[in-house]
C-alpha cells in the first residue's frame, strides 16, 4: 500500500477527541468522517480498549504467589527475548522500589543476548520465579517455560495477541487480546507495575504468606498425595550413561533408570517414577 | 514500621489463613487502578495534542535533515528510553529511524560514572557523538534529574532539537530557563501512573513523526 500505514490527506495528527467519542459510541472505523487517520499505528496508539476484566483476577493470584515465593526467598528472573527493555523494567521495579521504604527484592533480568534456557537452567533454584513477556509462540520461551516444573520455580507469562499459550504452559497467564503491538506495549508496563503494586499489598498479610502445605505435613496418617504415589514427577536430564541417567527434579538431582523409553539426551524433559523414566513427553504445568 | 490502617484487617498479625478476601481485594485494586491510569492517559493526551503536533514536526524535520535521536534517563526512565530507541529503529509500520539509547551500554555507562561522575554520563556521549541535526530526548518522571539537565544543556549547545517527558509539575525540565525546547508532562504525582502515561505519549509522537514524514514539505 503506497501510502502505509497513514491515510492519505489526513490533515489531523492525533485527534485525541475523535478518537475517544470512537471508543465511547462504540462506532466502528470508517463510520465518521476522518476515519483514515486511525488505521494502522495512529489507530494504534488512539484506539486502546484495555480491557481489565479477566487481568484482574490473573494479576492478584500471581502478585500473591511471588509475595508467598518472595517471602520464602526467591530470586525473580525476568526475560523478554523481544522486548528486553520490558524485562529491565521488571526487574528494576522490584530491586529498587519507586516507593521509599518498600522492599528490595532480589530480581534479575536475563541478558537478551544470552541463551534463555541456558542462562535460566544454570541460575535457578528450586523456588525461584520467572517472569516473561513475549508472544504465545516464541519457541525460546515456550522451551523455558516448559522445564519449570522439572526446575521447580513458579512461572508467569505475560504477553498478548489473538493467541494464548498452551493451557498449562505456565503456572500463571496473564493475557490481553489486542493485536495492536503499542497497545499491548503500553499495557504491559501497567501489568508489571500493578504486579508490584500488588504485591507489596500482600506481604502485609504474612497470615498468607506461609509456605503451601507440603506433601505429609497434615497429619493425615495413612493417606498418601498423589505427588508421592501414583504420578510421574517432572525432571530434565543431565547425563546419561548407557541405561543410567542422572535428572535435575525440584528436590534435587537423582539417578534413575532409563531403559523403558527411548535413550534421552541431556536436556531432555522426562517423567520419573520410582526410580524410572516412564515416559519421555514434556510435563506442562499441572 | 507501624500501620495506621491494621484495625481494617483483624488478621494482620499473621494468623490470617484464607486468602480470597485479599485476591478479591487486589482484583479491585489492579481495576480502579487501571482505571486511573486509562483516565490519565486521555487527559494527558488531550492536554498535549497541539504540544505532540508541535513536537513531532520539529523531529520530523531532524530527521529529514538526516538527524538522529538520542535517548535517556535513569531506571525505569532508562528502559523507558530503550522501549523508544526500539520503537523508532524497529517499528511495526512506517519507516525505520536512526535512534539509540545513551543508557544501553554498560561499558560506557560504567566508564563515565566511574571516570567523570553520573551526573555526566549522558552529557560526555552526546559531546562524542552529537550533531547539530540531532535529538535529544530524555525521560524523567521527577523533571529534576542532575544528568538529564546537564545532557539537554549540552545537547543545545549543539544546537540539536531537545525533547522532555516529565511527571509532577514538570520539575526543572518545564521550569523557567530550562534548555529543554519541548516538554511533554504527565501530571501525576504517582511514578507509575507518569511512566504509563509517558508510554502512551512516546507511541502518540512516534505516531506524529511517521505522520509527519509521510506528508508533503
Amino acid at each position: 500500500m503506497a501510502t502505509g500505514a497513514y491515510g492519505a490527506g489526513c490533515s489531523r495528527l492525533i485527534d485525541v477527541r475523535y478518537i475517544y467519542r470512537e471508543r465511547i459510541s462504540g462506532a466502528t472505523s470508517g463510520s465518521e468522517p476522518g476515519a483514515g487517520c486511525h488505521t494502522g499505528a495512529v489507530g494504534d496508539v488512539a484506539q486502546q480498549t484495555g480491557e481489565v476484566e479477566g487481568v484482574a483476577q490473573d494479576l492478584a493470584r500471581a502478585s500473591l504467589a511471588l509475595a508467598r515465593r518472595f517471602s520464602a526467598g526467591a530470586t525473580m528472573w525476568c526475560a523478554s527475548p523481544t522486548w528486553p527493555f520490558h524485562a529491565h523494567h521488571v526487574a528494576v521495579e522490584f530491586v529498587h522500589p519507586v516507593i521509599v521504604g518498600k522492599r528490595a527484592l532480589p530480581a534479575v533480568t536475563v541478558p537478551p543476548a544470552a541463551d534463555m534456557v541456558a542462562t535460566l537452567r544454570a541460575s535457578v533454584v528450586p523456588g525461584d520465579i520467572v517472569v516473561v513477556l513475549a508472544d504465545a509462540d516464541d519457541p525460546r520461551v515456550v522451551d523455558a517455560m516448559r522445564r519449570g516444573p522439572a526446575w521447580g520455580v513458579e512461572t508467569v507469562w505475560i504477553g498478548a495477541g489473538a493467541r494464548r499459550p498452551e493451557p498449562g504452559a505456565a503456572n500463571h497467564v496473564i493475557w490481553l487480546g489486542t493485536e495492536r503491538p503499542l497497545e499491548a506495549s503500553e499495557l504491559f508496563v501497567r501489568i508489571y507495575h500493578l504486579l508490584w503494586e500488588l504485591t507489596h499489598v500482600c506481604f502485609e498479610h504474612p497470615g498468607l504468606l506461609k509456605p503451601e502445605p507440603e506433601c505429609g505435613s497434615t497429619g493425615d496418617v495413612g493417606s498418601v498425595c498423589v505427588t508421592c504415589s501414583d504420578e510421574g514427577r517432572p525432571a530434565e536430564v543431565v547425563s546419561v550413561d548407557g541405561d543410567e541417567a542422572v535428572v535435575r527434579t525440584p528436590d534435587g538431582q537423582e539417578q534413575i533408570d532409563v531403559s523403558l523409553i527411548d535413550p534421552p539426551a541431556p536436556g531432555d524433559l522426562v517423567l520419573i517414577h520410582a526410580g524410572f523414566a516412564i515416559t519421555a513427553s514434556a510435563p506442562m504445568v499441572g | 514500621m507501624p500501620e495506621t490502617t491494621d484495625f481494617l484487617y483483624p488478621f494482620i498479625e499473621g494468623d490470617e489463613t484464607d486468602s480470597g478476601t485479599l485476591l478479591e481485594d487486589l482484583a479491585r485494586s489492579a481495576e480502579g487502578k487501571w482505571a486511573q491510569s486509562s483516565a490519565l492517559r486521555e487527559a494527558t493526551l488531550t492536554r498535549c495534542q497541539a504540544q505532540l503536533q508541535a513536537t513531532a514536526a520539529a523531529m520530523a524535520e531532524r530527521f529529514r535533515a538526516g538527524g538522529r535521536l538520542f535517548t535517556f534517563g535513569n531506571g525505569g526512565s532508562a528502559t523507558d528510553a530503550e522501549a523508544v530507541a526500539h520503537l523508532y529503529t524497529q517499528p511495526p509500520s512506517g519507516r525505520p529511524l536512526a535512534a539509540r539509547s545513551l543508557a544501553e551500554d554498560q561499558a560506557v555507562m560504567t566508564a563515565l560514572g566511574n571516570d567523570v561522575g553520573f551526573d555526566l554520563v549522558f552529557s560526555r556521549q552526546l559531546i562524542a557523538h552529537g550533531r547539530a541535526h540531532d535529538i535529544a530526548m530524555g525521560f524523567s518522571t521527577s523533571g529534576n534529574s542532575e544528568n538529564l539537565m546537564r545532557a539537554f544543556a549540552e545537547a543545545r549547545k549543539q544546537g540539536m532539537l531537545t525533547v522532555g517527558l516529565s511527571g509532577y509539575d514538570g520539575g526543572r525540565m518545564a521550569a523557567e530557563g530550562t534548555p529543554v525546547e519541548l516538554c511533554l508532562v504527565a501530571s501525576s504525582d504517582s511514578v507509575h501512573r507518569i511512566q504509563e502515561s509517558q508510554a502512551a505519549l512516546n507511541h502518540a509522537l512516534w505516531a506524529g513523526v511517521q505522520e509527519a514524514l509521510t506528508s508533503p514539505g
